[in-house]
């Protein structure tokens, strides 16, 4: 009984690990096609590990385009979006928990609400506003509408956590005599530090690989960030598979390597967002 | 007395910024769109009320007809497909242990953490007619290299195919939670009744993991329905508008063609199906949780 | 907070980034890749070094819709470049949507450019409402390219070494036939699968029977109606006798050409540079030629189109005098200096450059330089030229006809009541 199951069971480990290679497969030839020089990359037959290794296709981007404008573009809206959104969230979601105001069901009704708006829907109104605004082409206009993304589940996640401190909690703070801010800083934003992290980061990765909006709202390539940089800026390059594809690398390695560094964090963020606790 | 007015000031200072935001960001554009709708303006600028005349248009526009059609055709595509695909992949993932499971996690949950651009930059390259190495993978199952993106039967299934890798990461996730939520000790007894593998899947993991498949699917149908940057990567609607989409539809009227007015009213027509059916999915939720 | 900040930030960067500098920069946007990217990349190098108080900053877009596109999203929010290059084409829908600036003659004549210095179609075209809005560059048209060595075993080869007996439908398709299997494969190659290219043979094929396509709001109306269905149907044939390949992507198209599997083929001036090339490393592997398109009907006409500069207008940011002369400067010394444009296989639109003995004695360009007097540019309207309904609908409807996918008659018929809904 018990051989026989390891055996279907060493098997089914098996397949598995196999289907996750084949799956991974096409990341693996992407960086492999990168390392190759063009005149290997487009040769006859299949060469799964390059026979004259390269950065020359890196190099090249790194000469040929602006991608180090792109890269500062993507970081500063990626990084001010994630701020805004936990320091609002928090904020929000506290006070909708723990303090008493009129209209704070209607409130958090109106963000549960909100999560069910498809934020995409908006975009004519979105670029007209930042139009009048003047931030067409400016970090300021692709991190304010982008901010609506996150933010109703952020709020969400947020008020559930503080949800589940208990009440004595903050009565006992509040009788020592603290102000409101001071409570809110110095205690309960460390109790959430763990669910923080995690939102901070998958929050970034989100926000980096917005490609709608920040394609839409800006009109000049030195405003574009790095998803879309690399979609739209077509030089003499002709038909440079590993070139493109070095761009593609280039502006995957930063959420790449955050996920690979803070895989569970990543993990945990997607469960909250989805409501279930993992 | 002092104390009473700091709770305020506080209550504004955290709650403020949202509301704020909201009014700037969601519901000013909101109502902007659903004034929009109703002029004939340009992108922007200001244009003349024409009151119903977009909304009737939309009925008789050949092109607004067709792109729903094709997002509905991919939403069947897709969000079936992953989600199977993804319960799947998912029942096999969480039998592994430690750092084995921790590697092929990884592997299916990588794509999902990829920008669009870069998923259709690499697809686009496996499937390239020429020198992709995914034809031969073709060749082996029809004959015959085929030019993917410009075939009008193969396109749509093609950015469905790269659009469930891409995705599936994200459902994986949530089966494997699903699945460690059931105790091992329900399959210990069953196992004990002689229940076979088939059996105990049928009675025991489908049933108990039903809300997160609902949740799932329903998940994955409202993210499917916004679809933008991959057909506008791949194919651009393309071949002969066969893949054109609702949000393409919006981006081609609003942006390229410069009609805000009509492009407004077709926006606000996507606005209402998924707030609907995003609606629709909270209370199918409710009930499925209870029970 | 940071909101404040960054809107800071962002405002004095552009603060720093409009100091006034020795050198006026000059924001540059094209459309230009491939054989015609790499010389205007020169010629914004030569111009950049001769003139050392200009800048031009180039950037290449896409060619098509997305550039397009963004220009006019750029016009609509005041941002976008200071000049850019366009399609003739496209002037009417342009101006339509008030993304162009016009010029005026004075504006002209500041840089000694004047009417006389173009050719009278090119100069017509470049106004909508009596208004120029565009200074031509260049024309370009499709043409003929030929293998000299497969038309002289096939007995095609006159002794000028130029393709005989094509004149005439029959004539041109028995020329096929003789070239079609055997040592090449294919009588002609076109990219057929680029609605670009469908529609430039298309229309060319329409005019060549008198046909017109766009005249008083309606489109091949009247007998012109069966022209097209004629045009259509005799490209369809070719591909459907074997004569050319189906659905062809057009890098693959030039590659039959260049690899000897196809005799003749159907392209843009533009790709002249890939053949000199080639040949110039001995990689053709033959002689090659280039004509132009043979008149298969009942007048002589070549589709045509022009690359131009235009200057956008940006809404609450009109460009300042000093860029304007600079602009100006820039759009004279291209004209000027066309000749080493034309070595990307354009006729120069700048009349002084193409009547002197430098451009007469430049082949293949003199060979096929005759067209410039039958050619045939887009209809002038809003929904023609590039990345335009036109091209969609050529793309979505001739092109599957031409494939074999749909009945020439019902392609047009879907033609016209598409187009006649966006004329409205």
């Amino acid at each position: 009984m018990k051989i026989r199951f390891s055996i279907v069971g060493m098997l089914i480990t098996l397949l598995t690990v196999a289907v996750a290679a084949i799956w991974a497969f096409p990341l693996y030839w992407t960086v492999v096609t990168t390392l190759k020089p063009e005149y290997e990359v487009v040769a006859p037959g299949v060469h799964l590990i390059p026979q004259a290794p390269t950065l020359d296709s890196y190099l090249y981007v790194f000469e040929h385009t602006i991608i180090e404008k792109w890269y500062i573009n993507s970081i500063v809206t990626a990084s001010a979006t994630t701020f805004l959104v936990i320091a609002i969230s928090a904020a929000c979601g506290y006070a909708v928990s723990q303090l008493q105001f009129p209209g704070r069901r209607i409130l958090f009704g109106i963000v549960v609400a909100s999560f069910m708006v498809p934020i995409p829907a908006l975009i004519i109104s979105h670029f007209v506003l930042m139009n009048d605004f003047g931030l067409i082409n400016t970090w300021a206009g692709i991190v304010l509408p982008q901010l609506m993304f996150p933010l109703p589940i952020a709020t969400m996640v947020y008020r559930q956590f503080f949800d589940s401190i208990p009440k004595e909690f903050r009565e006992a703070a509040v009788v020592d005599g603290a102000n409101e801010f001071d409570v809110f800083l110095k205690i309960f934003v460390p109790m959430t530090w763990g669910v923080t992290v995690a939102l901070a980061i998958y929050t970034f990765i989100v926000t980096w690989n917005n490609f709608f909006y920040p394609f839409l709202l800006t009109t000049s390539d030195t405003a574009m960030t790095v998803p879309v940089g690399i979609t739209q800026v077509h030089d003499a390059f002709g038909v440079q598979y590993a070139r493109n594809l070095a761009g593609a690398v280039l502006a995957a390695l930063p959420v790449a390597a955050a996920y690979l560094i803070f895989q569970r964090r990543v993990t945990e963020a997607v469960m909250l967002s989805a409501g279930i606790k993992g | 007395m002092a104390e009473r007015r700091s709770d305020t000031l506080s209550i504004v200072v955290f709650v403020a910024p949202l509301v704020v935001a909201y009014a700037v960001l969601l519901f000013y554009p909101i109502y902007k769109m659903v004034e929009l709708s109703f002029t004939d303006a340009p992108l922007i600028g200001d244009g003349h009320w024409v009151g119903w005349r977009n909304y009737q248009r939309l009925l008789s526009d050949g092109l607004f007809i067709d792109s729903v059609f094709h997002t509905g055709y991919f939403v069947l595509l897709t969000v079936i497909p992953s989600t199977v695909l993804s319960l799947a992949i998912s029942m096999m993932v969480v039998r592994l242990k430690g750092w084995l499971q921790s590697i092929v996690l990884a592997c299916f949950f990588l794509p999902y953490i990829l920008p669009s651009s870069v998923v259709t930059l690499l697809w686009a390259w496996m499937l390239d007619f020429q020198f992709g190495i995914a034809q031969y993978a073709i060749i082996w199952l029809f004959g015959a290299k085929v030019s993917v993106f410009k075939d009008p039967v193969w396109a749509m299934p093609m950015v469905a195919l790269v659009t469930i890798w891409w995705t599936s990461g994200f459902n994986l996730l949530l089966f494997i939670a699903g699945l460690r939520n059931i105790s091992p000790e329900i399959y210990d007894a069953a196992s004990v009744d002689g229940a076979g593998r088939w059996r105990q899947f049928r009675d025991i993991t489908w049933p108990l993991i039903w809300p997160v498949t609902v949740l799932v699917l329903t998940f994955q149908l409202i993210l499917q329905l916004k679809i933008f940057d991959q057909v506008y990567l791949l194919t651009q609607g393309g071949p002969f508008n066969s893949t054109y989409v609702v949000v393409q539809y919006i981006y081609k009227q609003a942006f390229t063609l410069n009609h805000g007015g009509y492009g407004a009213t077709v926006a606000l027509f996507l606005f209402v199906i998924i707030a609907t059916l995003s609606v629709v999915q909270l209370q199918v939720l409710r009930t499925r949780t209870v029970e | 907070m940071k909101l404040i900040k960054a809107i800071a930030v962002a405002c004095s960067l552009c603060a720093l980034s409009a100091v006034a500098q020795a050198k006026t920069q000059v924001v540059w946007w094209d459309f230009l890749s491939g054989g015609d990217g790499v010389r205007m990349k020169s010629l914004i190098q030569q111009f950049n070094t001769e003139n050392p108080d200009i800048e031009i900053q180039p950037t290449t877009l896409e060619w098509g819709v997305p550039f397009y596109t963004k220009v006019q999203t750029g016009a609509a929010v005041g941002q976008g470049p200071d000049v850019m290059t366009y399609h003739l084409s496209r002037l009417p829908l342009g101006v339509s949507t008030g993304t162009l600036r016009p010029y005026t003659m004075d504006e002209l004549k500041s840089v000694g450019l004047g009417a006389d210095d173009y050719f009278p179609t090119d100069w017509d075209a470049a106004h909508v409402d009596g208004k120029l809005y565009a200074v031509p560059l260049d024309i370009h048209s499709i043409i003929l390219y030929y293998n000299k060595d497969a038309l002289k075993a096939a007995g095609l080869l006159g002794d000028d070494g130029l393709p005989k007996g094509l004149d005439g439908l029959d004539n041109f398709n028995a020329a096929l036939k003789k070239l079609s299997g055997g040592k090449t494969q294919y009588g002609v190659s076109f990219a057929s699968s680029d609605g670009a290219t469908i529609w430039r043979i298309f229309y060319t094929l329409l005019n060549q029977q008198g046909g017109v396509f766009l005249k008083d709001d309606k489109i091949v109306a009247g007998d012109s109606t069966a022209k097209a269905e004629k045009a259509t149907a005799a490209m369809a044939d070719w591909i459907a006798k074997g004569f050319a390949p189906k659905l062809t992507e057009y890098p693959a198209s030039i590659a039959l050409f260049t690899s000897g599997k196809a005799a003749f083929h159907i392209n843009g001036v533009w790709e002249v540079p890939t053949m000199a090339d080639l040949a110039k490393n001995n990689k053709l592997g033959f002689e090659w030629g280039a004509i132009q398109i043979p008149t298969l009907f009942d007048q002589t006409a070549t589709w045509a189109d022009s690359h131009s500069f235009a200057i956008p207008d940006r809404k609450g940011n009109p460009i300042t005098p000093e860029k304007l002369k600079a602009v100006l400067t820039v759009i004279s010394w291209m004209n000027h200096h066309s000749l080493f444009w034309a070595t990307a296989g354009h006729i120069p639109a700048f009349k002084p450059v193409t009547e002197s003995d430098d451009f007469k004695k430049m082949q293949p360009n003199a060979t096929y330089s005759t067209l410039a007097k039958t050619a045939v540019f887009d209809p002038q309207s809003k929904i023609a030229g590039v990345a335009s309904p036109v091209y969609d609908a050529a793309t979505n409807f001739i092109l599957p006809a031409v494939n074999g996918q749909m009945a020439p008659a019902d392609a047009i018929k879907q033609m016209q009541g598409e187009l006649q809904n966006d004329l409205q």
